[in-house]
């Protein structure tokens, strides 16, 4: 492990130029992610940050709580399920109050570009009217629909659809420009 | 029938001795829960992680087979269910699988899910275990399926397959099911979570990247 510590800090440098120079539509995950670091090593070695996982931290975030919800198709309405990680998001959010909320939203449904771009708004939008009901201070939140940009797959597949029809809930330290 | 003084000490032994190691076994199952948890009205036990093998506990680990985002991949020979995410890592869940002569692979979708299922034990389960009920409430403290069951079905078409929760945590794992996928209780909740209707799966014998570790191929045959 402590070899990997080393070679981390020079390969961020490294992915961050690479990310600048690479600036093309199938970077799709750098929306929702940080900078992503060229993997090394070995499936199932821990992934990076989450040797040992500290409560209140994004890491925390991703593996107990979940930062991503699922919409039927042409539907901006929140089902069960999507309320319940939403209700674990927002007691999360609300013990770890340091925290901003970035909602990304996305569609890839039946309907031109512009009604995908509402749609995708309309989600993130329900999202964070739904964590403000559960307490979380709309200050610290902001929503965007991203439309049919940025698919997760693309696919014709079912199994690609379901999943470009999602709003992720990210983590920020400070307000980014939208 | 004359009992010996010597017979009559050495069955006092015996079940003395049995009645310990009842006591030892049940001891040790009890401690694999801690506690209650509720959800969706029901309380049930929830999982004593700290008598749980770290190695089997959800975790975000590096992941280096091809199969696309959203993915859930079963390995049944290293018994780990991964949940493919971006920049080749998963989530990476411990599991227990089909004892041998159960196995089964292929390529699924996950088309239902349910909360606290009712457990109808298949036919042929039945025939080997007699005893069985023709069904077990959902939420009753006796259904193996636990909190959550996601249905895999393939071109429409039930496998009879589901990942579920557990009893016996201790068989997280091991291989020690009926061909069901089984998870921590804790677990199936969070997966079921995660997978909106439609997510694809695959049940391998196990993945490309543990191929080194797997010299042996499973002799079961697959689902096709």
């Amino acid at each position: 492990m402590p070899a990997t510590i080393g070679y981390t800090r020079p390969l961020m440098a490294l992915t961050m130029l690479l990310a600048l120079a690479a600036c093309n539509t199938t970077d799709i995950a750098s929306v929702e992610e940080p900078a992503a670091v060229p993997m090394t090593g070995q499936t199932n070695d821990p992934a990076p940050g989450f040797e040992n996982v500290k409560l209140g931290s994004e890491e925390d975030f991703i593996l107990n709580v979940g930062r991503r919800i699922y919409f039927t198709q042409d539907s901006a309405t929140l089902d069960s399920v999507a309320r319940v990680t939403l209700d674990n998001q927002a007691n999360w959010l609300n013990s770890n109050p340091n925290w901003l909320l970035k909602l990304q939203g996305f569609a890839d449904d039946s309907g031109s570009v512009a009604q995908m771009e509402t749609l995708s708004q309309k989600r993130a939008d329900a999202a964070m009217g739904y964590l403000a009901s559960k307490g979380v201070d709309a200050r610290r939140m902001w929503a965007k629909g991203y439309g049919k940009d940025r698919e997760v797959r693309d696919c014709e597949d079912r199994s690609c659809k379901v999943q470009n029809r999602r709003v992720v809930s990210n983590l920020r330290t400070q307000r980014d420009a939208l | 029938m004359v009992l010996t003084r010597r017979t009559i000490v050495l069955g006092g032994l015996a079940l003395l001795g049995a009645g310990a190691l009842q006591k030892q076994a049940a001891a040790a199952a009890a401690s694999y829960f801690d506690g209650t948890a509720i959800d969706n009205g029901v309380t049930f036990r929830a999982t004593n992680f700290a008598r749980i093998d770290r190695k089997w506990h959800r975790q975000v680990v590096k992941y280096f087979s091809s199969e696309p985002i959203g993915t859930v991949v079963v390995d049944t020979r290293h018994h780990f269910l991964y949940l493919i995410m971006e920049n080749k890592t998963a989530i990476r869940y411990g599991v227990g699988v089909g004892r041998e002569g159960f196995k089964w692979f292929g390529r699924a979708t996950i088309d239902r899910k349910s909360l606290w299922p009712r457990w109808t034990p298949p036919p042929e389960m039945r025939k080997r275990h007699p005893e069985l009920p023709e069904f077990v409430e959902g939420g009753s403290a006796k259904n193996p399926l636990g909190p959550r069951a996601m249905y895999l079905l393939r071109d429409g078409v039930d496998t009879g397959y589901r990942f579920h929760g557990t009893l016996e945590p201790g068989s997280i794992g091991k291989d020690a099911s009926s061909g069901c996928i089984r998870m921590f209780n804790e677990d199936a909740i969070d997966l079921y979570q995660r997978c909106p209707i439609g997510t694809a799966v695959q049940v391998l014998p196990h993945i490309a990247d543990q191929a080194g570790n797997a010299a042996q191929v499973s002799e079961a045959t697959p689902v096709e």
